[in-house]
């Protein structure tokens, strides 16, 4: 048992953690009485000296518990400057199931560990939004009171944003993404494997604010100041728990960025990249340089909550309205967050799954930088009712009007890619093609909220609640769905159910419009979101909401049996099922541990389906590569 | 590139932004909210601050010195030039600390204080983590490691050095001298 809780690894953690608990309510105690605070009272600890007690744990403790991970043993190993040892690889890839519950370097692993968890915090997130519908399911009071219902909604929404559809791209991007490039493994794999275990540690404690004193955090996932640093202790555990989200996200843009940047294979140009490549390359120079923003403005609910410091309290000249200024120049770009790495699997399942060369390469990849640029310069368009001056509004208008442009180049070149394509029409293009449709639905109605007089009309309706799931759940989680479902052979080296799928894809497809595609309506006519209660005239619709809302939850169901069922007995998958291009559908399934054998050359783009004689990359190192690239460059060079 | 340097410099733009959010309530309370700063009563000791700031820079060059002995392989001055700059960042947080304690307002009093605290305070614990690596490295140097062909472990947290004097005078501009 010693043995276990000296070595790097969960027993450890756990171990440490208690530390880490014991530690902090020493140092509060400690201070409490060098300061005269009252600590120990009736024979216990005060409420207050407990409150203390508990917030420091959940800043520090987390620390404790990756330290006794092992997430930081190489470095302390470092820091006292030890001899340096050469690297043993003893932590990298994984032979059993427990292999996915430690510290591990593989970039593999970590990708189906970040799918896992991800998917995981979702169902935790889909049932309380099953909640949120029974109790809407009629007008009045059903069986949870107005906080509570708040509470429920507030985490449905951070578990879905934080610790669903922001980590589950970074978890398909790390397994596709150094496979795609050429690389053996992600530039610093050690942070990743860091960043990984952070992301856990977030949802755990954004749903554990369920059982703190006075109820989990209810202030919605935008936790407003000044109702956030006057919330009960629950809401601390968004705030924390964001912050862990947040350098979970920002160490794996970095690691991202310098994969993309230093470790392509000889021959990967950038303008021979996959444009998934580009997807992530864009959305992680968003994380670098928005989510910095939203720690920031957690950290001034922080101050303000637990030390009466004043960014928030106008009667001491603080500035309430700079919450949300600080908040949505993240918060804003996360949406493009949570969208461009989709975008970059749908163009990849179009061009393979329509046999054609992506229409418009070049575009789609400056679109992208287009929007990471356009994405700063928009985020008011979420205060038109706050009380800001009045002149920032139009201008914001103006440029949200503008971001439809690039996104409308996506869209139209995608549909250009279908064009006289020979379409297969299997699980993954079904949920593309869900994608495109109903993702111009949500950016429509994203169009008509930019204009000022339309999002006044309708601030705070559900027609909010309908737009944010059309882009939300009908863009990035069918993006997410035809990844899992395209890339699952890659992953586990199966097949998936190809019937179960498609089952999948209409039952979601047809509920999910019958749950959301009404929310129009009622919000048109009025109906406010975020309150527990509504007039007697929306009960109908709610109803049938509620009803199809059950439906798109049952189907999840579906989704969840095929890839266990497959993933322990489907058939074996070839390696490359889908007859593409792209580097990753060149090696085996699930591909060897270190990649590539050898380095591989890469000798044309990646999407020139359908020309005769294309190569996009040979697995031979460049030297012995080359008198047989002259015949593959060539037919290249042609089709490009 | 190589990837350390390039990672540094990326996490310096996400460090310029944690900033930049801070520069954003400064900006708000001071110059859209038009609070008084410093606050009625209150004194900024612009001498004493610049005097720090004279430290920090001068950290900067130090710094420069060991990296440039040991390029040349000359140990000593590595050594030497890792002690000094260990020293002057300390010297630098220690005043700052002094400053505190003899301020007269605190972060609490009105949200001119809590910006102060906010801002100084940000780049303080940005100067503890830089004394941190700093000390990683002395203690290496100390125990033999690198060499003129071998430097990268000490060049990365260098530069993380030199973004946190420029931060300061940037900091001391706004918050001080403005």
């Amino acid at each position: 048992m010693t043995a276990r809780l000296r070595a790097p690894g969960l027993p450890r953690a756990g171990f440490f953690l208690v530390l880490g608990t014991l530690f902090c309510a020493a140092i509060i105690i400690a201070a409490r009485e060098a300061y005269g605070f009252p600590v120990f009272a009736d024979g216990g600890i005060t409420t207050k000296a407990q409150n203390a007690i508990l917030l420091l744990s959940l800043l520090i403790a987390p620390l404790w518990f990756l330290i006794g991970l092992g997430a930081f043993d190489y470095w302390f190993y470092w820091a006292a400057g030890k001899k340096e040892r050469a690297e043993d690889h003893s932590g990298h890839g994984a032979t059993s199931w427990t292999d996915y519950f430690r510290v591990n370097t593989d970039h593999k692993v970590i990708g189906i560990q970040y799918v896992v968890t991800s998917f995981f915090f979702m169902m935790i997130g889909g049932l309380l939004a099953m909640l949120v519908r029974a109790e809407l399911a009629a007008p009045g009071s059903q069986f949870v009171d107005a906080n509570a219902f708040n509470g429920l909604f507030s985490v449905h929404a951070s578990l879905m944003i934080f610790l669903f559809i922001i980590p589950v791209f970074a978890g398909l991007a790390n397994y596709v993404l150094p496979l795609m490039i050429g690389a053996p493994d992600m530039a610093f794999p050690r942070l990743n494997a860091l960043s990984f275990w952070m992301l856990p540690i977030a949802g755990i404690m954004m749903t554990a604010s369920f059982v703190a004193p006075g109820g989990s955090f209810s202030t919605g996932w935008t936790a407003y100041a000044p109702l956030s640093t006057s919330a009960p202790l629950g809401q601390m555990f968004f705030t924390i728990g964001v912050q862990f989200a947040g350098v979970s996200s920002i160490a794996t843009a970095l690691n991202f960025l310098v994969t993309i940047i230093t470790m392509r294979a000889p021959g990967m140009s950038f303008w021979r990249m996959p444009l998934l490549v580009w997807a992530n390359f864009s959305t992680s120079l968003l994380v670098v340089i928005a989510t910095p923003f939203v720690a920031a403005s957690q950290f001034f609910v922080l101050f303000d909550y637990a030390l009466g410091f004043n960014f928030f309290r106008p009667e001491k000249d603080g500035d309430v309205l700079m919450y949300q200024h600080v908040f949505w120049f993240y918060s804003h770009p996360a949406v493009y967050i949570m969208m461009l790495p989709g975008f970059g699997i749908i163009s990849e399942i179009l061009s393979v799954k329509s046999r054609k060369p992506i229409f418009g390469y070049r575009m789609m990849a400056f679109s992208l930088l287009a929007i990471v640029l356009l994405g700063f310069t928009v985020w008011a368009h979420h205060m038109f009712v706050s009380g800001m001056q009045d002149w920032i509004r139009i201008p914001m208008m103006v440029t949200t009007a503008i971001i439809a442009v690039p996104t409308g180049i996506k869209i139209f070149s995608w549909l250009a890619t279908l064009w006289k394509g020979v379409l297969h029409l299997d699980t993954p293009m079904l949920w593309a093609l869900g994608f495109l449709t109903m993702f111009t639905l949500g950016g429509i109605s994203g169009v008509i909220l930019a204009m000022v007089p339309m999002d006044i009309y309708v601030s705070d309706t559900y027609f909010i609640v309908a737009h944010i799931h059309y882009v939300l759940y009908g863009g990035s989680l069918f993006t997410i769905y035809a990844g899992v479902y395209y890339w699952f052979p890659k992953m586990t080296g199966r097949m998936f159910d190809e019937r179960l799928g498609k089952a999948h894809f209409w039952l979601t497809f047809v509920s999910f419009n019958a749950t959301f595609g009404p929310m129009h309506l009622v919000g048109v006519k009025g109906m406010p979101r975020r309150v527990a209660d509504y007039a007697e005239e929306f009960a109908a619709w709610n109803l049938f909401i509620s009803l199809s809302s059950f439906v798109l939850g049952l189907s999840t169901l579906i989704f969840l049996y095929n890839m266990v069922s497959s993933w322990r007995g489907g058939p074996r998958a070839s390696a490359n099922p889908w007859r593409a291009f792209t580097l990753e559908w060149q090696v085996s399934s699930p591909p060897p541990i270190f990649n590539f054998d050898r380095i591989p050359t890469v000798v044309g783009g990646p999407y020139e389906y359908g020309v005769p004689g294309h190569v996009h990359g040979i697995m031979e190192p460049a030297e012995e590569a080359r008198p047989k690239q002259a015949a593959g460059a060539s037919s290249a060079e042609e089709g490009v | 590139m190589d990837p350390a340097t390039l990672g540094m410099l990326l996490f310096i733009i996400s460090e310029i932004m944690v900033f930049g959010a801070f520069f954003t309530a400064y900006f708000f309370i001071r110059v859209v909210g038009g609070a008084e700063w410093p606050a009625e009563g209150d004194h900024l000791p612009k001498l004493i601050a610049g005097f720090n700031t004279a430290i920090l820079v001068s950290s900067s060059f130090t710094l420069h010195y060991a990296q440039e002995a040991i390029r040349k392989d000359n140990r000593l001055g590595l050594q030497l030039g890792m002690v000094a700059t260990f020293l002057l960042g300390l010297t630098f947080l220690f005043i700052q600390i002094n400053e505190y304690v003899h301020i007269g307002f605190s972060p609490q009093d009105h949200a001119q204080g809590t910006i102060f605290y906010g801002l100084t305070g940000l780049h303080g614990a940005h100067v503890s983590i830089g004394l941190m690596l700093l000390a990683f490295v002395t203690i290496r140097s100390f125990r033999g490691h690198y060499s003129s062909g071998h430097h990268l472990g000490f060049e990365v947290p260098g530069i993380y050095w030199h973004f946190v004097d420029v931060m300061w005078i940037v900091v001391y501009l706004t918050v001080y001298i403005i």
